[in-house]
């Protein structure tokens, strides 16, 4: 059955249409990404399956493992599995990151049915994944976010992601603002969270990501639809022709 | 400038009768300062709501309780210290009731040497030539309203004076008011001068206990030598039918360090006015703070920073979140003068509101004469970010619990600030309190 069912989704906001009939299926297991280029509704379609406010669906549906997402509150999405590892982190004072990490572990264990993770386990925990995505341990001292370079955001962003263990990630724009060492980590961070079991949507402007983050398929957005759909190779194509001719088409 | 008068009401009559009792009545020069004092009073009355630095702030509901003079801590019997005073590890308490020290609730130690700690009564009958030339030197009854009416009617409080090079030390001052069966006010008057080097760390607690109203209007002037550090943190949880009008005047000489946050969560109405006169070229000032209000509380932290000379650092980080009726009020004054070259001055306040009744007024004034400086200033109020919101949502902690994080985070940024680890861990208690009081 099909993690993620996207169909014949319109989401307009503020009177806008932005998104007009997208349909995407995704299977456990599969690395899936959408390009395309700017404004063309690729963040909106993120923001809708995360659940933020603002976005109006107009028509279609989107269902998780059989669950109408839509009808959930973005805790309930993010606590049955869905992770949206954002664009641009809000920096957040006088919240510490570490605080931040063990009251969401333990919102989602307490949804699971599991005993709350304690102080020391998850410092243990925390640690270990630290090692593996090069962040200092003392980065979770500091308040949520605040003050860390564009590098640590997105490497952040990974840490959640490998501590929540979503069954569904979305990664919209990862990529922007690293440089090829970050973007490095960035990716072998994700790779290392890739299995039967989870699927990724790779949101992304520059097929360069996609040399680290190899997909399964890719789906060229324009104009609020997706316009075509293939293979990996189908993002060479587009960093070598560009998106002149779906911006035509669409 | 008589626009709401003091003097006509009954507080007038009960105090007249006590001037003849009042510490230092005898002495000439104290007897000269009262004078004059009430001779303001008499003209001026207290600050009505045209008075621009008290136009959010009025003082109608004060001047309508008939207050009583209170002077003695035998007025009222406090046995134990109440519930809610933070626990400062390693302080030495001192305990005021109604302005007056109680030596049974206070901590029985011996001062430090180089710290004498005394009573105003004390040094009046015993050693006024310590104080003549400080008392009233920092706060003229001219300067500010609430000085005027504690110096006509100041009847205690303490004196503490740390000699040259003065290592350190902690001293808690919990100052609890208690009215009986009638409301009563006092005014005591606070001395805290630091010889060149010295340091001290002081921690006010100003609470009190439910029943008729208080007033308590506590003047505090505070004398910090060459390279002396003064760290000043006082937390105000007054009775909800209390006010508490305070005034510190605050003079800093060459490298000394002032650094002092208010935390305010209760009282009635709460004004605190801080001014200092940075006088030595190099002093460091910082005045931080928070405020947390629900129901029909009002809180005033009004600020006066004057960069007398050059290559001083002013910083100021004021917090509040506003719940209920409530209103939160900022103001803040930079004076730079044309001399005060290489002067950092910075000021940020941030309002949070809970709901859609509270009031925040915030008036930010720069005066800046001098032109090789860095001044900088901020102020925002609104609601919670709901990008913030969303943030912590998106990843699974539910609204609620959210929204409490938030409203913790935006408070603890500002405790941060607070360089005394104790206290900053106190305090950061007192928030937590605040907040699951709310929640609950």
């Amino acid at each position: 059955m099909a993690l993620i069912e996207i169909k014949n989704l319109h989401v307009s906001v503020q009177g806008k249409d932005i998104l007009k009939g997208i349909s995407l299926t995704i299977n456990a297991g599969e690395v899936h990404a959408i390009m395309g280029p700017n404004g063309t509704g690729k963040s909106t379609l993120s923001n809708v399956i995360a659940g933020r406010e603002g976005y109006e669906v107009t028509q279609g549906s989107v269902s998780f493992d059989g669950q109408d997402l839509l009808a959930m509150p973005p805790d309930a999405r993010a606590r049955a599995g869905v992770f949206l590892a954002f664009q641009y982190p809000v920096e957040i004072p006088g919240v510490s990151t570490s605080a931040f990490l063990k009251t969401a572990i333990n919102a989602k264990r307490r949804t699971e049915g599991k005993p709350e993770i304690d102080a020391m386990e998850f410092l243990k925990l925390v640690k270990a994944k630290n090692k593996a995505l090069g962040i200092p341990d003392d980065m979770i001292k500091r308040p949520l976010n605040v003050g860390f370079s564009g590098g640590e955001k997105k490497r952040a962003e990974v840490l959640q992601m490998t501590l929540l263990e979503p069954r569904f990630a979305v990664l919209d724009e990862t990529d922007s603002g690293l440089d090829i060492d970050a973007l490095k980590i960035v990716s072998d961070g994700v790779n290392a969270l890739r299995g039967p079991t989870r699927a990724f949507l790779v949101i992304t402007h520059y097929q360069r990501l996609l040399n680290y983050i190899v997909p399964d398929y890719v789906h060229v957005m324009a104009g609020g639809r997706i316009v075509k759909s293939g293979g990996k190779e189908l993002a060479y194509e587009l960093e070598a022709e560009g998106y002149t001719k779906y911006l035509a088409a669409a | 400038m008589r626009l709401t008068s003091l003097l006509d009401h009954p507080f007038r009559d009960a105090y007249a009768a006590k001037f003849g009792a009042l510490p230092g009545a005898t002495q000439a020069w104290i007897d000269g300062l009262r004078q004059t004092a009430r001779g303001i009073l008499n003209t001026s009355g207290l600050p009505g709501p045209r008075v621009e630095a008290w136009k959010f702030t009025g003082l109608g509901d004060v001047v309508k309780i008939p207050f009583l003079p209170s002077s003695s801590a035998e007025d009222i019997d406090v046995r134990e210290i109440p519930l809610g005073v933070p626990h400062i590890p390693g302080a030495r308490r001192i305990v005021l009731v109604n302005g007056v020290l109680s030596a049974e609730l206070s901590d029985a130690v011996n001062d430090p040497p180089g710290l004498r700690i005394g009573t105003l009564k004390h040094y009046l009958a015993r050693e006024p030539q310590i104080l003549k030339p400080i008392l009233g030197g920092l706060a003229s009854s001219g300067s500010y309203p609430m000085a005027a009416l504690n110096t006509a009617y100041m009847s205690d409080g303490l004196v503490i004076l740390a000699d040259k090079n003065f290592p350190g030390s902690t001293l808690h001052i919990i100052s609890i008011g208690a009215a009986g069966a009638d409301p009563v006010a006092f005014h005591p008057r606070h001395i805290i001068t630091l010889a060149a080097g010295a340091q001290l760390n002081v921690i006010e607690t100003h609470i009190g206990l439910p029943g008729q109203s208080y007033l308590s209007n506590p003047l505090t002037e505070i004398s910090v030598g060459e390279n002396a550090t003064l760290k000043r943190y006082v937390m105000v949880a007054e009775d909800n039918d209390a006010f508490h009008l305070s005034t510190a005047a605050v003079a800093l000489a060459a490298h000394g360090t002032f650094e002092a946050f208010h935390l305010v969560v209760g009282g009635g109405k709460v004004r605190q006015e801080v001014a200092v006169a940075m006088n030595g070229a190099g002093a460091t000032c910082r005045i931080n703070g928070l405020y947390a209000l629900t129901g029909k509380q009002h809180h005033d932290l009004t600020t006066v920073i004057d960069h007398a000379v050059g290559h001083g650092t002013s910083s100021q980080l004021v917090k509040g979140v506003v719940d209920g009726q409530s209103h939160g009020v900022f103001q803040g004054r930079i004076h730079v003068a044309k001399d005060a070259q290489k002067t950092d001055a910075r000021q940020l306040h941030k309002a949070l509101f809970l709901s859609k009744g509270p009031e925040v007024d915030c008036k930010p004034e720069l005066e800046i004469f001098a032109d090789d400086v860095q001044c900088a200033h901020g102020a925002a109020t609104g609601e919670m970010d709901p990008n913030h919101l969303f943030y912590l949502m998106a990843r699974g902690i539910d609204a609620d619990t959210a929204r409490a994080m938030l409203v913790s985070g935006f408070l603890e940024d500002a405790i941060a600030t607070i360089s005394d680890e104790l206290v900053r861990a106190a305090f950061s208690d007192l928030v937590q309190s605040w907040l699951k009081r709310r929640a609950a």
